[in-house]
């Protein structure tokens, strides 16, 4: 088999430049088992070791090996080769950036690996995920608790943590901002407010499911102050249900439920922005 | 990036504090810091949450006696000491085990989302060598959930110190209400605290400078002063200048084949530290996992075998009755190991290769709920459901007992240098860690590690701020540092022929997993120093083809390499002089604990050329050492307590 890999120069992309890229085949023994993660190593060890690609646990909880494989954002260390050859498990994406043909490519013979997109582009697979982590900081994700703290634990029951469980599965390695729709586009205030430090680009699934973690924890105060940190069109209000953030996401996150869900209270209280 | 200046064309960063490593050690270290208004600066070769720390599955220890009334803390320390065949120095475990209680609540105050109890108070399952159940737990994904607590903790901190000039602007009823509500409870944090984070910046070394602030004779005051890191994004060379440096850099997992370890878990600290001069404890003590996945070596928590999973052999027997018939797979990890290792030695595993872990009878319900993780990674990376088929497993490497020589207050011998987590060896684990001791051992003494450096810093501490001459020589030991690595990259990259350093790796992972794994044998043993030292011989050869200044990760694999061969060289003579069967280290030629000769910790040192190096040895503090300096092995006596040494019989 082959992977058809997107290479991308980052040493002529500096400085605003857009980079040239292209796609380097490279034939590969798959075997069982072969992840896209473990043929990516191959490449390296014995092809091309300029190749680059983030990685670390290479057991898909450490979020760092998030790219677009056949045209899908997925973990490279959890999608089996083989698996994609036969044509299984595939996902149903509404549009999205990515999903645009940029080069063709024969799915019964090859896989196609690139970066993901609604992120600038470093090198090769190897994306700047400092926009990512803005909007990441931007939700204030600090556990606030509503009290003093106690001597011992507060207690919980054991609803709340399945539903906390939901959103704190996140492992941030921002696959679903790479598949929505939305993210990467430009919010409707433009660049004036983006000059005075407000980000007015949409927020993304994984800032928001943070966001949301944090306002349905019971352990913080029962107010709406979480709720309204992203009542605008960069936050809840940014998405159109287009549902491929939860499609994408490998550790099952549901970052629009959350979002529903925290727009139907903001409108309870009568403070939906006009 | 605060404190930044530019010399000799290399950026300059000075912080108070360097941390370096940002797992679950680091970054709880570094919440100390910056409570304690220091001006803290983490680096890492990978974004903080990429740490191995997220891996982590099983649990964290702490006698709340929610689980089960009656847990003590005095409890907890006992299986500990028992659970490392009595090499632990007691007073450390005393230390851990007494905080551990608070440590896990204070995770809990941090907001980290516990799997809980019914009546709400948080969970506890048992693991191996436990006498009661007093693993707490968030489902099969502790790691994560903590990791994740801690660096968003530190995002506070960092919102804090930017919008530090607005402050005025935010009412005052605002800021009142906000401090009642109190995220540390009634801790009291110093203001003027700062964090700064270096991701993808690879340290190449540490920086040490001979001159002291006190009345010490410069030659007795060498202190650690800074390090030099390549900035993975442009290949740059960067200098930092601190006052102390906290290395918290994980294990060395991938000095063998077989492991759960990251990738980049390559025991970097320990080689760093070794190359500064400071010596390393007891590194034959490595834990091999009962149960990873068989072809990728995956962890499969002992959480699955706390909820009630068996181990079958291909008899379908549950094997462990032969071996331990009492704890049966709750046993303690090397036992468990060598067990597993014995049924496939001896033919009774599956194509010679791994056993089968049975989940079945828990059933669903409890998979799901317990062990999802589990289920997940079992079907992703070997196609099996657990609810409907047994996990294949394998032992495989997991963890480091040993590591860079530290006392209870994590100082190593060089002032300013200090060490806590995996890549350290206070001792709490001895010669076999219990499974749940090493999450605790993370945030335990990551704390008081920060505490140490703080009460380091403080004005009557050892290394309160220098003058500014000494603060001049601190830089200029940096910048000649800086100079050397920029030669020994140049070099590096220059070379275009020679050794590739892929089969090198592969070479010295395989030879450490067969000639130093679970089990170990003198032969064997001295044939793998050989032939380690020959590979070794072959690094200065290694070449890469990839000349790139963006994301050069050859480079870094290369640099990588040098610390694994710093550590395989501790690993093996340590192993070949221990002539004795311990915890983990079991040796086939003395297959008997001898607590006459070897009650005793390993200590590893490269000592300046002439040295002579025999066990017991005592060696004179000896600032300068060489690089390339020559292997020395002395013993230190294990700090026993009110726990007398006995048989280890579960």
């Amino acid at each position: 088999m082959k992977l058809k890999v997107f290479r991308y120069d980052g040493e002529s992309g500096k400085g605003g430049k857009s980079g040239k890229f292209h796609y380097d085949s490279f034939e590969i023994e798959s075997g069982p088992g072969m992840t896209v993660l473990s043929a990516l190593f191959k490449i390296q060890e014995e092809l091309d070791d300029s190749l680059a690609f983030r990685y670390s646990c290479r057991g898909a909880v450490c979020g760092s090996c998030g790219m677009l494989i056949n045209k899908v954002p997925r973990l490279a260390c959890r999608t089996q080769v083989e698996y994609l050859l036969k044509g299984e498990g595939q996902v149903k994406l509404r549009p999205f950036p990515g999903m645009e043909e940029t080069v063709s490519w024969d799915p019964e013979e090859e896989v196609l690996v690139e970066p993901l997109p609604n992120l600038a582009k470093i090198k090769d697979l190897i994306v700047d995920m400092d926009k990512f982590f803005k909007f990441y900081r931007a939700v204030e994700p600090t556990f606030k608790p509503a009290s003093k703290a106690p001597e011992k634990e507060r207690l919980m029951d054991h609803e709340a943590v399945s539903e906390l469980e939901k959103y704190t599965n996140c492992v941030l390695c921002a696959s679903c901002v790479g598949a929505c729709p939305i993210s990467g586009k430009k919010g409707d205030e433009g660049e004036g407010e983006e000059a005075k430090g407000e980000i007015k680009e949409f927020l993304g699934p994984a800032a928001l499911a943070k966001l949301y973690r944090f306002h349905i924890d019971p352990r913080e105060a029962d107010d709406d102050s979480r709720l309204l940190l992203a009542n605008d069109k960069s936050g809840w209000w940014g998405c159109e249900f287009n549902a491929n953030c939860k499609a994408v996401c490998p550790k099952g996150v549901p970052p629009i439920l959350g979002i529903g869900k925290a727009r139907r209270e903001v409108q309870k209280l009568g403070k939906e922005p006009k | 990036m605060g404190g930044e200046e530019t010399e000799s064309g290399y950026p300059i960063h000075t912080h108070d504090v360097i941390i370096i490593g940002a797992g679950l050690t680091g970054l709880r270290a570094a919440i100390e810091t910056v409570d304690a208004g220091l001006d803290t600066a983490v680096i890492s070769k990978v974004h903080p949450l990429r740490s191995h720390s997220v891996a982590a599955q099983g649990g964290m220890n702490a006698a709340l006696g929610n689980a089960q009334a009656g847990d003590s803390w005095e409890d907890h320390a006992f299986d500990t000491v028992k659970g490392s065949d009595y090499l632990a120095d007691q007073d450390a475990v005393e230390l851990m085990c007494k905080n551990a209680p608070g440590a896990v609540i204070e995770l809990e105050h941090f907001g980290t989302v516990f799997s809980r109890l019914e009546d709400g108070r948080i969970a506890q399952r048992p693991f191996g060598g436990g006498m009661f159940p007093r693993t707490c737990y968030a489902a099969d994904r502790t790691g994560h959930n903590i990791l994740h607590t801690l660096y968003e903790q530190l995002m506070g901190r960092e919102l804090e110190q930017s919008s530090g000039s607005k402050e005025s602007k935010e009412s005052k009823e605002n800021k009142e209400n906000k401090e009642n509500k109190g995220s540390r409870g009634n801790e009291e944090r110093k203001s003027g605290g700062r964090i700064t984070f270096y991701e993808e910046f690879f340290v190449t070394s540490l920086v040490k400078s001979g001159l002291s602030y006190g009345e010490k004779g410069p030659e007795q005051g060498e202190r650690c002063v800074g390090c030099t890191c390549i900035n993975l994004v442009d290949r740059t060379l960067h200098g930092f200048s601190c006052r102390a440096l906290l290395l918290a850099t994980g294990g060395f997992g991938r000095l063998f084949t077989r492991s759960t370890n990251a990738l980049i878990n390559t025991g970097d600290g320990a080689s760093l530290a070794l190359r500064a001069g400071v010596p390393l404890k007891d590194m034959e003590f490595v834990q091999f996992h009962p149960t990873t996945l068989y072809g990728t070596n995956i962890l499969i928590t002992e959480g699955a075998r706390g909820e009630g999973g068996y181990l079958l052999n291909k008899k379908n027997e549950r094997f462990m009755k032969d071996y331990v018939p009492k704890a049966m797979e709750l046993a303690p990890r090397d036992i468990v190991a060598r067990s597993i290792q014995q049924e496939i030695d001896e033919c009774r595993g599956f194509d010679d290769k791994y056993v089968l872990l049975d989940l079945r009878h828990l059933g669903k319900d409890k998979i799901l709920e317990r062990l999802p993780g589990i289920r997940l990674i079992s079907m992703d990376f070997a196609g099996v459901d657990p609810i409907e088929e047994p996990i294949p497993v394998q032992p495989g490497q997991h963890y480091s007992m040993g590591g860079i020589s530290v006392g209870n207050d994590l100082a190593t011998e060089v002032p300013g240098l200090y060490a806590a987590g995996e890549c350290s060896c206070v001792s709490v684990h001895g010669a076999n860690r219990l499974g749940g001791n090493s999450l605790l051992e993370t945030v335990v003494f990551g704390k008081l590690a920060g505490q140490g450096i703080g009460k380091f810093l403080s004005s009557s501490g050892s290394g309160a701020r220098p003058g500014e001459e000494d603060g001049k020589a601190d830089r200029k030991a940096v910048l000649e540092k800086l100079s050397k690595e920029a030669e020994r990259v140049k070099a590096l990259l220059a070379r275009d022929s020679g050794v590739k350093m892929a089969g090198l790796r592969d070479e010295l992972q395989k030879l450490m997993f067969e000639s130093f794994g679970v089990f170990r044998e003198g032969k064997k043993m001295e044939e793998g120093l050989e032939k380690l030292l020959k590979l070794k011989s072959r690094y200065p050869e290694v070449y890469i083809d990839n000349k790139s200044a963006v994301f050069n990760q050859a480079l870094i694999y290369a640099l990588e390499l040098r610390g694994l061969f710093d550590i395989a060289e501790a690993v093996s003579r340590g192993a070949i002089a221990r002539k004795e069967s311990r915890g983990s280290h079991a040796r086939t030629d003395y297959p008997d604990r001898d607590d006459e000769n070897f009650l005793a910790h390993t200590i590893y040192r490269l000592e300046g050329p002439g040295a002579e190096g025999k066990p017991g040895r005592k060696v004179e503090g000896k600032p300068g050492i060489r690089p390339e300096g020559k292997p020395v092995l002395e013993y230190l006596p294990v700090r026993l307590g009110k726990f007398p040494v006995k048989e280890r019989v579960y």
